[in-house]
């Protein structure tokens, strides 16, 4: 299409679309139409005014309405939970041993042979609402550690099962060394 | 169907009139607080729906888009902001154009997913309609339109920009910010589409063809 062309069918749509504003404009004052430039193509103002008839907006079904208004509620409601819980997760991506072209030289996984299993089941870690449950089990370890560290146990109650236990000796003791 | 002009303006920084997004304060709403996402969703249901039902042409199909768009939506909004591109007009970065905007994606990826699923034509749909069903009723007479049709028939863009014209009732800047198109490039479109269904019109109405001059 020539430069000349192009602008001269610029021009027909900016008439067209200033008709096409004229309308919306008189919708509001409720008229029926409006007046038109003379250079409008008859044909293309009679498409407008057909299409502005005949195309309606479509409603879908109350039922389908209600049923999404529910789904949406139900999701909004699991999203604030989310966040919550500890909304500013992030996707980090998780160290594999994968060699890539990407792996900074001395990377001690440089050089491993592929795997392909270990690079289907690699996955970005979702570190957010995860941080608080792993804090919980870093304190449990360190507590285990130190409850081995400090030897037998000083509690009463711990002690007079032991000393019961001791008592019975092999009385009681099962065949099999089960008691 | 055109219908009541949306939105106040305001005077911007540089004294140019900025018109305000009507939706701004649901939205802020909404993104404060979830479960208020609801008046953002009735208000614009039917909306949504009509783009895809016409772009798809299905009930169905329509519900499906429609969903999977207020999902989006929903997912999306504490992210929205109103911020169009440097060249586009300030009406182009209403919640309205964002949403629809989410809409055209989401039917675009239909169109594609039911490429790769071919299903039966929609005529046999239709001829399936029970005699007792409304709704059915309604279908094949929107289907025997033939203003429907000749809009049918237009070119991806074309029709979109019709259906957002006509249905949406939306401004040139509006359409341009769905499309994600200049408004120069909408107007030739809208010019075009407008045209192609005039004679589609004329050819295929007598009455039409008499008065055409």
């Amino acid at each position: 299409m020539t430069p000349s062309a192009l602008e001269a069918v610029e021009v027909e749509a900016l008439v067209t679309d200033r008709y096409l504003e004229a309308l919306l404009a008189a919708a509001d004052r409720r008229a029926d139409d409006a007046p038109a430039d003379p250079a409008l193509d008859p044909a293309v103002r009679g498409a407008v005014l057909r299409l502005r008839d005949e195309l309606v907006r479509v409603h879908p079904s109350f039922r389908f309405e209600e049923r999404l208004a529910r789904r949406l509620g139900e999701a909004a409601v699991s999203m604030r939970l989310a966040a919550a819980a500890g909304a500013d997760a992030a996707v980090i991506p998780f160290p594999t041993g994968v060699p890539g072209p990407d792996r900074a030289p001395g990377d001690p996984f440089a050089g491993r042979p592929v795997d392909a299993a270990r690079l289907a089941a690699r996955r970005p870690l979702l570190v957010g609402g995860a941080v608080t449950s792993a804090a919980l089990s870093l304190a449990g370890a360190a507590f285990v550690a130190w409850r081995l560290s400090r030897g037998a146990p000083v509690d009463p109650f711990a002690r007079a099962v032991r000393l019961a236990r001791a008592a019975r000796g092999g009385r009681d003791a099962l065949p099999g060394g089960l008691s | 169907m055109f219908g009541q002009r949306r939105g106040g303006a305001v005077a911007g920084a540089a004294g140019r009139v900025v018109p305000l997004d009507p939706d701004r304060g649901l939205v802020r709403a909404a993104q404060a607080d979830l479960a208020r996402f609801d008046a953002l969703y009735r208000k614009y249901l039917a909306q949504v729906y009509s783009l895809a039902y016409h772009e798809l042409r299905d009930h169905h199909e329509a519900e499906d888009v429609t969903e999977r768009t207020f999902l989006l939506a929903l997912g999306a909004l504490p992210r929205f902001h109103e911020e169009a591109p440097a060249d586009a007009a300030p009406e182009a970065s209403t919640f309205r154009v964002w949403l629809l905007r989410i809409a055209r994606n989401v039917v675009a990826n239909h169109r594609r997913g039911a490429r790769r699923r071919p299903t039966a034509p929609l005529e046999a749909a239709g001829a399936l309609a029970a005699p007792d069903d409304p709704q059915g009723r309604v279908l094949a007479r929107d289907e025997a339109s033939a203003a429907w049709a000749a809009v049918a028939r237009l070119p991806g863009d074309r029709r979109r920009a019709v259906v957002l014209r006509f249905v949406e009732e939306m401004s040139t800047a509006e359409i341009a910010g769905v499309l994600g198109r200049s408004e120069g490039a909408v107007r030739v479109l809208l010019h075009r589409a407008l045209r192609s269904v005039a004679r589609d019109l004329a050819a295929r109405d007598p009455a039409a063809r008499e008065e055409a001059p």
